[in-house]
């Protein structure tokens, strides 16, 4: 019963994911626009964008190689699995064996060369440019997303999400300080993140396969903010076997807490503006340091594991 | 005295390769190719029983030598790794050597077998004279600076540090009797003097031969001396912060080469420093390895070790494919620069599909080798030891600190190694003229790719198969022990195949998703913003494509004073290499082009985009934390 339950869990989790991540995506922008006192775009419109590119006709350079056509699959794919490892509503789902910490940013690192690797395809300077960039960034971004997963895991004595999610729903993820520490690094790291609005490498798709890549994107800034969501602020997650009521209690909770995270990043991104893109390696150069800090605390406090 | 026909056949097949070394340039270098390659091939073969069926250790007596040093060899399981990965990459080597177009040259042949040669008899040598031989053999076919040469000689010295006063310098006496902390001590001084002399990297003309040896056999024969010499032999003398020195340096050298690897100019190097950032993180692992064992942990221990072995087995693999692929594809495109490589994905599809598997399991990205080595360290620095306050914790936080840099660095320069030198269009008209390797050597490179592939894939069971009686014997934990693809316990670890099926499931699912409301896609020529065209170039100009710069960080600006005779004027200089301090491709030259004494003066090395005075105040505010992290 419990392996039918937590099976269903994860379908269900699957299919809030794919739902919410366009639906997120238009609520920042109708919030952002808000928060400039302007009308903003419906909510919805991200998924009118989707439905209008699948129908046009894509244009495909006649140079392209298999890895163009493929990219934007591997990329939604591997992000939607690291996704799927992430909880939302609940804990002990049916891919929870697999969701190891490292595993989760490295398939999200997957996602961005499979874009990176797409945009050095077409053989022109624009796309090849902001490849560089991406890259360029990433060097300072990955080490800090790595350190605070391992800083994490060095609290819980485990790289699986799930007992790292359970012991900080018990309050017995240890130093608190560290903890407090880890929360600065990654929200940091989801800010700049969002503030790297570069989106040369669309240029290169059109209809579907542009519908695809912008998912990504979507499903990507949706899975940073699960993952601080879950990791820090558990309340209200259910189990696997606690049922209907549960589920829908972790539901509830899990949208109260992803429109929380994105309230606060469009509040953000108002009050602070968008990052300028010579000051992001400074902003990811400070969650690298903090995350590093986080290690040595819990090193040094002599905590669990 | 034999006590098993295996390591008589091992040692006679070494002998055979030091005939067929002497006597190649008696016979065509193709024929001496596949004499190479077939006496290389039954060698790892026979590494296999002892590996699989866990045969007990083995000796041989030779009666040659010395008076009373006669040569030891024996077979251990340390030993029959480290000689099945060696005979490995030595039968793809010469497979290759064989079959390449234009053909080696016999001179190449002879490097090759020699360095075979002398490699295995270092591997299977059980005294201090046999393993100096072998290693002789090796450095002076490598043709490395006399310097280099001195490494058969550092080990002999410190294998004679080890053994107790009036015996031979034998590993059994060594092991029979305890050993001095101080001359254990100076005995991983030395080895560490040898290691470094071994794997230093070559300067001079570009020889493919030579880096295909030190990717495939050098650089796990340095591995084997790491863990023979400091962790196995020294036994109970064994000393914590010999691990902290190491964990250290290989996480410097991960670091650097990594770095190196995503700038250099040339796919080659580029891949070597990929192959040496391995060797780092091996170096890492061994120096955890050792931490972890002083402080009784062996869990800690096996862990960081099967990293080490992992990397050994699959890296060793890896790393020759992804040399020889990257000579073929200087060789065919007649260039090794980035600037002027490109498209070679619609020229050479199988070999530029073999190097993108190589370079693959060379990165940290999931599902390759490397992403699974990377997870054993850190799941090391998990289990290690919590006691000794900060001073004893800050190396292994900076070593999870480097360990998570090279591994961003390794990504950066796996895309631009693909996406660069494979992906794109060419990007001048000889590198438009590729061709496609002959089918035997590509055939070489798609096993080794294949190999590689299924080794990321299933480390688990490669390390049960493989490493197993190694790690029983350096730590008394076994690889069935390790949480690798296994779902039990609370922590069930990487799970590297369900993965590798979720991201396929994944992919697949989006490909049919979107292949079934996709309409038929329009052929057109390549966009370009909309901007025109270069005249007689109507389909835009190639060479505006990335040439491989700018896939790393501006670095902070640093002002330092420098004295009269190295000052420089960096302003003149076009491009400058950040790490060229540590290797020889320093291009900032001295330029003192007056008749007036140079004047010592502030020298400011000043990427365009950093920004010196933010990144003090983050390391200030870095150190502030730390101060009130230690207080409590």
């Amino acid at each position: 019963m419990s392996i039918v339950l937590s099976l269903l869990a994860q379908l269900l989790h699957i299919a809030l994911i794919l739902l919410a991540a366009p639906a997120l995506a238009g609520a920042i922008d109708w919030l952002d626009a808000r928060f400039a006192q302007r009308s903003g775009p419906p909510v919805l419109l991200p998924w009118r964008d989707l439905v209008r590119w699948s129908r046009k006709i894509p244009m495909a350079a006649d140079n392209a190689s298999p890895v163009t056509r493929l990219a934007p699959a591997v990329g939604l794919g591997a992000t939607l699995s690291a996704a799927a490892l992430v909880p939302s509503f609940t804990l002990g789902m049916a891919l929870s064996p697999l969701a190891d910490v490292l595993a989760v940013a490295s398939l999200l690192t997957v996602a961005r060369v499979a874009g990176v690797l797409a945009a050095l395809d077409a053989g022109t300077a624009p796309p090849g440019l902001t490849a560089q960039r991406s890259s360029a960034l990433a060097v300072l971004a990955e080490p800090a997303l790595l350190l605070s997963m391992v800083a994490l895991a060095l609290m819980a004595g485990s790289f699986n999400l799930d007992p790292i999610i359970a012991q900080q729903r018990e309050g017995i993820l240890l130093p608190v300080t560290a903890s407090a520490v880890v929360f600065t690094a990654l929200a940091a790291l989801v800010f700049a993140d969002a503030s790297a609005t570069d989106r040369g490498a669309d240029a290169i798709y059109s209809g579907i396969d542009l519908a695809t890549v912008r998912m990504t994107a979507w499903c990507r800034r949706l899975v940073l903010l699960n993952a601080v969501g879950g990791l820090f602020l558990p309340a209200g997650m259910a189990t696997a076997d606690s049922g209907p009521i549960g589920w829908s209690i972790g539901l509830a909770a899990w949208v109260c807490k992803i429109g929380f995270f994105g309230v606060c990043l469009s509040g953000a991104q108002i009050l602070a503006g968008r990052i300028p893109r010579r000051s992001l390696p400074d902003l990811i150069g400070v969650a690298t340091l903090l995350a590093l800090l986080a290690i040595v605390m819990v090193l040094a406090s002599g905590g669990s594991a | 005295m034999v006590s098993d026909p295996i390591l008589l056949f091992l040692t006679i097949d070494a002998v055979a390769l030091l005939l067929l070394g002497t006597f190649a340039r008696l016979m065509p270098p193709a024929a001496c190719g596949f004499l190479a390659a077939a006496l290389c091939g039954p060698g790892a073969l026979l590494c296999l029983p002892s590996l699989l069926l866990h045969l007990p250790v083995t000796a041989l007596v030779l009666p040659a030598g010395p008076p009373g040093l006669s040569l030891h060899l024996s077979l251990d399981p340390l030993a029959a790794v480290f000689l099945f990965v060696v005979f490995l990459a030595g039968t793809a080597i010469s497979a290759f050597q064989a079959t390449t177009s234009p053909a080696a040259t016999v001179g190449n042949l002879q490097v090759t077998i020699f360095c075979l040669a002398g490699i295995a008899f270092s591997l299977m040598a059980a005294d201090g004279v046999s393993i100096a031989f072998g290693l002789a053999i090796a450095c002076a076919t490598m043709r490395k600076h006399p310097v280099w040469l001195a490494t058969p000689l550092l080990v002999l010295v410190a294998v004679c540090l080890l053994t107790p006063s009036g015996f031979a310098p034998r590993f059994d006496t060594i092991r029979a009797a305890p050993i001095d902390a101080g001359h254990a001590t100076a005995a991983v001084g030395f080895t560490l003097a040898a290691v470094a002399c071994l794997t230093w990297p070559r300067g001079g003309e570009r020889c493919w031969t030579r880096d295909a040896l030190t990717a495939g056999v050098v650089l796990p024969a340095a591995t084997y001396l790491l863990l023979r010499m400091i962790a196995d032999l020294p036994g109970s003398a064994n000393q914590a912060w010999w691990g902290i020195v190491l964990l250290l340096a290989g996480g410097a050298v991960a670091v650097v080469q990594g770095w190196r690897s995503a700038e250099h100019a040339d796919i080659d190097a580029a891949v070597a420093a990929l192959i040496r950032r391995q060797a780092g993180v091996a170096m890492t692992g061994i120096g955890i390895a050792l931490a972890a064992r002083a402080a009784d942990l062996p869990d800690a221990a096996s862990f960081a070790l099967a990293a080490v072995f992992l990397l050994s087995i699959g890296g060793s693999v890896a790393a020759t494919l992804a040399s020889l692929a990257s000579h073929a594809i200087g060789t065919s495109a007649g260039t090794y620069r980035f600037s002027r490589l490109g498209g070679l994905v619609h020229l050479m599809p199988g070999t530029s599909g073999a190097l993108a598997a190589g370079i693959l399991a060379l990165s940290a990205l999931p599902p390759g080798l490397g992403f699974a080595s990377v997870w054993l360290v850190f799941q090391a620095i998990l289990s290690s030891p919590r006691t000794g306050g900060l001073p004893a914790h800050l190396p292994l936080a900076l070593a999870a600190a480097a360990l998570a840099v090279s591994a961003a660095l390794a990504t950066a320069a796996s895309v631009r190694l693909i996406g660069v030198a494979i992906l794109g269009r060419p990007r001048t008209p000889r590198g438009s003229g590729a061709q496609e390797i002959p089918s035997p050597v590509r055939t070489v490179l798609l096993l080794l790719a294949g190999f590689s592939l299924v080794a990321g894939v299933l480390p688990g069971p490669i390390l049960r198969l493989l490493a197993d009686p190694a790690l029983r014997a350096l730590t008394g934990a076994s690889a069935n022990r390790l949480a690798l693809l296994s779902f039990a316990g609370t922590s069930p670890g990487y799970l590297a195949l369900p993965v590798f099926a979720l991201l396929a499931l994944a992919t697949g699912g989006v490909l049919l998703a979107t292949r079934r409301s996709r309409p038929e896609a329009k052929i057109g020529g390549i966009w370009s913003d909309g901007m025109a065209s270069p005249a007689g170039l109507p389909f835009g100009e190639p060479a505006a494509q990335s040439t491989g710069a700018g896939f790393l960080p501006a670095l902070p600006a640093i002002r330092f004073i420098l004295p009269p005779a190295f000052v420089v004027r960096v302003a003149n200089v076009s491009a400058y290499r950040w790490f060229g301090v540590f290797g020889s491709a320093a291009t900032v030259q001295p330029d003192n082009d007056g008749g007036l004494p140079e004047r010592p003066r502030i020298a400011t090395v000043r990427p365009p985009s950093a920004i010196a005075g933010m990144w003090l105040l983050l390391a200030a505010f870095a150190a502030l934390l730390l101060v009130l992290a230690v207080a409590g």
